[in-house]
């Protein structure tokens, strides 16, 4: 398992260049503002279609929570790019005994609560256009784990052009109640399935 | 309405150069289905409208994949802030005055040869690329019956991804809804809908 770096410049250097690329490439970012509890970290849970999804959810949570951010990633991400690494990235490699360190390793940042840590359950990418979210049961083992010291954040982000050269970006987030300890995953991918669809549904009623 | 004669040199070299710009913006520019278009036809291109880019897309399919003269209908204003457009086969039309008939007639004439192409935006305004409907407008209808030559409706739906790359990428889902005059308006939008919805599923398991 590769585990995150420090560097605060590195940190410093990359989080300046997302700043940038997210600014040059897109022409507007929006986001709903919600609250987290200081006293407890934070499990963002995300859909993942892209590789800017982790990069947009980092610069919101740095303008947002201020929370230190980690995002669990595929093993040959980390390797290919490293850089990640010192913006609180670690690996997991599905389907090998690592999986279970990488899971234990997500469920012990999570007792702190400055930390927030990002995980894309869906396990790779996938288009844009799904309808149904799947999770693989990893999450469950880390909700167990984490003992319910962490608020969880449900994330569903899309892309559009609309009448601009440059896409926009939308991110909705929703605060979840309860930490899904001891209970199925089909209740926590339901629960997402709402959301998403909910977040689908507003973006394609957008005003344009 | 606006209408000028299409200049061959100018449509060539600006379909080369939005060639050059896409290459340099986009990741792939992938047509899902192979489609060749009926020898001897013109061909009606109705494209779903989400953005900036469609109508760069839709001559960037006339001029390298359907091998035909393209010509795209614009709104007026739209047109008028770029007027060198009408020498590239733009011309206006105007949903609000009685002129729109002029415009629906024009379209309707230009199918009758079998080297053009048109191609024109059946919603009629911007709706988001997630939409799982396509409306289409009744000027359809009235363009169409006014087709005297032999014409192919073909459907364009144009989904936007981006999964490993921070380019985008277009996908163009192609689909022949028939001959005009052998098609009639209700079953025309069926098809188109019942395209879009098969666009959508074929989507989830494009090459990235």
């Amino acid at each position: 398992m590769m585990y995150p770096k420090e560097n605060a410049l590195v940190h410093w250097i990359f989080s300046s260049y997302v700043k940038w690329l997210v600014g040059k490439t897109f022409n507007k970012f929006n986001y709903n503002n919600i609250d987290v509890d200081a006293g407890k970290s934070v499990l963002l849970v995300a859909n993942h279609f892209s590789f800017w999804d982790g990069l947009i959810l980092f610069l919101i949570n740095k303008r947002l929570w201020k929370k230190k951010f980690h995002v669990m990633i595929l093993k040959e991400t980390a390797v290919h790019s490293s850089i990640l690494r010192y913006a609180g990235a670690f690996s997991v490699s599905k389907n090998s005994r690592e999986m279970l360190q990488s899971l234990n390793y997500a469920a012990g940042l999570l007792q702190n609560p400055d930390n927030l840590v990002l995980m894309f359950p869906q396990g790779k990418l996938y288009s844009n256009f799904v309808d149904h979210v799947n999770f693989n049961k990893g999450i469950m083992r880390l909700i167990e784990k984490a003992e319910g010291k962490f608020r969880l954040v449900f994330a569903a982000t899309f892309i559009q052009y609309l009448k601009h050269k440059k896409p926009s970006v939308t991110v909705y987030f929703k605060n979840e109640p309860g930490n899904y300890a001891g209970r199925s995953i089909k209740e926590l991918q339901d629960n997402y399935q709402q959301h998403y669809q909910a977040a689908k549904q507003l973006e394609t009623e957008i005003e344009i | 309405m606006i209408s000028r004669p299409r200049r061959k040199i100018l449509a060539d070299l600006f379909a080369k150069y939005m060639y050059y710009r896409m290459r340099k913006t986009f990741n792939r520019l992938q047509v899902v289905n192979k489609f060749e278009p009926r020898s001897g036809h013109s061909v009606l291109l109705l494209c779903n409208h989400f953005g900036w880019w469609d109508g760069l897309w839709a001559n960037y399919l006339a001029y390298w994949h359907l091998d035909r003269k393209s010509y795209i209908m614009m709104q007026e204003d739209h047109l008028q802030a770029r007027m060198w457009l009408s020498h590239c086969g733009a011309f206006s039309i105007n949903r609000s005055s009685r002129e729109m008939i002029t415009s629906l007639q024009h379209a309707a004439g230009l199918l009758d040869d079998h080297e053009n192409v048109v191609i024109v935006f059946p919603q009629g305004e911007l709706i988001s690329n997630h939409t799982t409907e396509i409306k289409v407008e009744k000027g359809i209808e009235r363009l169409i019956k006014n087709i005297k030559g032999p014409c192919q409706i073909v459907y364009n739906a144009v989904l936007v991804e981006y999964f490993e790359s921070l380019k985008p990428s277009a996908y163009f889902h192609l689909y022949d809804c028939g001959l005009a005059g052998e098609v009639s308006f209700d079953e025309l939008t069926t098809r188109i809908n019942a395209f879009h919805q098969q666009a959508l599923k074929a989507q989830l398991n494009v090459e990235h």
